[in-house]
């Protein structure tokens, strides 16, 4: 492949920053910029911030999420399946309809656990205090 | 072929189906770890059957090589080999599982409703350990590799409640998917050198050191070694061990007989089938690195071994020193493979069984183990102590005890190479070890009323505890039956 | 000028440099392990790339396994890093230090 066909990849990306690039600066030259130590603040009334707000971890989903990364994946494994389809005939499909009950299977097992249930397993876990002794350190 | 072909994947299939009754069984039933347990040890020994089923087969010459869809014209490079080697690790491997399952059984009956996903990835793993040994193709033992390291990732955090096991799977995490990346990029660059996968067939790495010039042996070069450095992570030969104490220690002490003893088989067993039968033609470039590793191994082990206090941190140091005495049949080729494979069938039934104590005495789900805890054990339960004193003798080399048929075997292949220093290297370190391990018994018959309370061992763990003396003790005595056996333990 | 498939192995062998260096000298748990996916798929470059010289179709298979491995290995540290975090509420490894070593 020769370097020149990605010309207008290159072209395009060029493009991009030159329009974002632009963009900023006259955005900056054009506004009008009359800054105050009350306009920086996060909230113009109301009161002063002491701290940076703690960043939570949000783990609510993250179980669902991982559960349907994990099964979107494993569909690759049929994707290499139909690709071959006419030539594997009916072993093949008997090959790919075990690895989809195995699948099936695991999801069934991880449902029965509860780890498809976000709010049952949300207020599960909101009682538990996050390294309490780690808070109150910081706290005294 | 036939019917050879799928008894050439029945190990992996009958644990395979056996996690997923577990987990059918779960889900249907609930928790009832009582029908667990017969699946479980079922599904071991059945495997191991098989493994003996394979045995005759190889020994009536039905072994070869097995292609995934046989009449398809796809993927002409074989997937699954038969040979004395696979063969072998299907019992080796099988049995041993069955012992650890035993020895894991009170960490099971404690983790409540979470065992059913304990019993189902140990067998899962398992399979993946065996996949390493009975594959001709590099990805496979890739995937394989990562099916058991992944399920022991787990198993070593099981205990959430403890800082410690979490730590514990983190570090194992962290360290082991490095190693697990280095070996795929070895795959991965030994692909671009060869343009092959498999080690046998057609168009193998086998044939492309035969029968071609090496087109680019640098690139060929930094595969093999990039192999070989994840191999020793996985097996945690120095100077890549530094996870595995803190990982012995911090997992549940249930479940570390299981992982540590798997993936020292299948480790090995994945270095013999890849250096031994894909790269034989290129023992000078190896040889000597894994002439070094084993050096540092059996050096490193064994003087951090000395001033360890933590009965699994020892264990683990030991592994390492290990570790370094089997990478000696290595250097013999094709005539260590049955070294390689009598150390492999007793070595690991002492680890599981030194765990199967550590876990009685300490308890199944804790994460340190002092060696004091083990003072007076001799009295406090005098089969444990007892036993303990055997998987000690057997560690250290004792004559009369497996290990020393072990590693003389060993040091005779080693010798045979050509490895003289190598020898005398591994004799002044079996010497030494004697200190640490002796130092073990004599805290065990040692203490004399300042604790009386009695153990009582479980019936599982004392099953366990049992079989791995047993064969400590009849290996150690009369070893030529096995060495008989393992004499056709050879890769294809 | 052409692109050849020493571009494709140089891009991947930085690449997994890269990673390399980010796991052994950062120490944030959730950084060395997107460093260890940047290893992963940096080998599935040279996989892709090895496959396309030289015509052969076992490259791109097992891209395809890597892929489904090296999401397995996400969902399990991803669950491990979330383990520790909610413990001590830091994914700094050096703040681990519970066991010697």
């Amino acid at each position: 492949m020769e370097l020149v066909d990605y010309l207008p990849i290159a072209l395009l990306t060029l493009l991009g920053i030159a329009f974002a690039g632009v963009s900023l600066v006259l955005a900056r030259v054009l506004a009008p910029s009359n800054p105050t130590p009350e306009k920086l603040a996060p909230y113009e009334c109301g009161i002063v911030p002491l701290q940076e707000p703690v960043q939570r971890f949000p783990v609510k989903f993250y179980l669902v999420a991982m559960l349907f990364v994990i099964f979107d994946v494993e569909i690759i494994f049929l994707f290499l399946w139909a690709v071959r389809m006419d030539q594997f005939g009916w072993a093949g499909i008997a090959t790919v309809v075990a690895f989809m009950l195995m699948l099936i299977e695991t999801l069934a097992y991880a449902w029965k656990r509860g780890a498809l249930d976000w709010n049952v397993s949300h207020r599960t876990r909101t009682r538990r205090v996050v390294a309490p002794e780690a808070t109150i350190e910081k706290a005294a | 072929m036939g019917n050879a072909s799928y008894l050439a994947v029945a190990f992996e299939g009958i644990l395979l189906i056996g996690a997923l009754v577990v987990l059918l069984v779960a889900v249907v039933a609930g928790r009832s770890r009582a029908v667990w347990a017969p699946i479980a040890g079922a599904s071991f020994l059945l495997a191991a059957l098989a493994g003996v089923l394979q045995w005759i087969e190889v020994e009536n010459g039905g072994g070869g090589m097995f292609f995934s869809a046989q009449n398809l014209q796809v993927i002409k490079s074989p997937m699954v080999v038969l040979d004395g080697f696979s063969a072998m690790a299907s019992i080796v491997l099988g049995l041993v599982g069955f012992t650890a399952m035993l020895g894991s059984w009170d960490l099971v009956a404690k983790v409540g409703k979470r065992s059913a996903e304990f019993v189902a990835l140990s067998l899962l793993a398992f399979a993946g350990l065996h996949m390493m040994a009975a594959t001709p193709n590099l990805v496979v033992i890739f995937i394989g590799l990562e099916t058991a390291s992944i399920s022991f990732y787990v198993l070593a955090g099981f205990i959430r409640a403890d800082v410690k096991s979490d730590e514990s799977a983190l570090k194992y995490f962290l360290l082991g998917s490095l190693a697990s990346a280095l070996f795929l990029y070895g795959i991965a660059l030994t692909f671009a050198a060869t343009g092959s996968l498999t080690i046998y067939g057609v168009n193998s790495i086998r044939d492309f050191f035969s029968e071609t010039v090496v087109s680019d042996p640098g690139i060929l070069l930094v595969g093999m070694a990039l192999m070989l450095v994840g191999l020793m992570f996985k097996i945690s030969a120095a100077p890549f061990h530094q996870w595995a104490p803190d990982v012995y220690q911090g997992a549940p002490s249930g479940a570390v007989g299981l992982m540590a003893a798997g993936v020292k088989i299948a480790g090995f067993a994945a270095l013999g089938r890849i250096f031994v039968g894909g790269f034989i033609s290129q023992i000078d470039t190896w040889g000597p690195i894994v002439a070094v590793i084993a050096a540092l191994s059996m050096v490193i082990g064994t003087t951090m071994a000395l001033v360890q206090t933590d009965m699994k941190r020892l264990v683990a140091y030991s592994g390492v020193a290990h570790s370094g005495y089997l990478l000696l049949t290595l250097l013999a080729g094709v005539e260590g493979m049955s070294a390689m494979w009598f150390y492999l069938a007793t070595y690991p039934f002492m680890i599981v069984g030194t765990f199967a104590i550590i876990s009685t005495v300490s308890g199944p789900t804790s994460t340190s183990s002092p060696i004091e805890a083990m003072r007076g054990l001799s009295r406090r339960s005098p089969e444990m102590g007892w036993l303990l004193a055997i998987f000690m003798f057997g560690m250290s080399g004792m004559p009369f005890f497996a290990g020393f048929v072990g590693k003389i075997l060993a040091f005779i292949a080693a010798g045979d190479a050509g490895y003289i220093w190598l020898v005398v290297v591994a004799t002044l370190t079996t010497v030494i070890g004697f200190a640490f391990y002796l130092r073990v018994v004599a805290t065990v018959f040692s203490g004399e009323d300042d604790d009386t309370t009695m153990i009582d061992p479980t019936l599982s763990s004392r099953f366990a505890v049992v079989i791995g003396a047993t064969v400590t003790v009849v290996f150690g005595i009369v070893p030529w039956i096995l060495i008989d056996v393992v004499r056709d333990a050879l890769p294809l | 000028m052409t692109l050849t498939i020493s571009w494709f192995l140089i891009l991947a062998a930085a690449l997994f440099s890269i990673g390399v260096a980010g796991v052994l000298i950062r120490r944030n748990a959730l950084v060395m392990f997107m460093s260890i996916e940047l290893m992963l798929n940096s080998v599935n470059l040279t996989f892709v790339a090895v496959s396309r010289e030289l015509g052969l179709i076992e490259g791109q298979v097992a891209a395809l396994f890597v892929m489904v491995v090296a999401a397995a290995e996400v969902t399990i540290g991803l669950a491990i890093i979330v383990a520790v975090f909610r413990r001590k509420a830091s994914a700094n490894v050096d703040e681990l230090a519970e066991l010697r070593g």
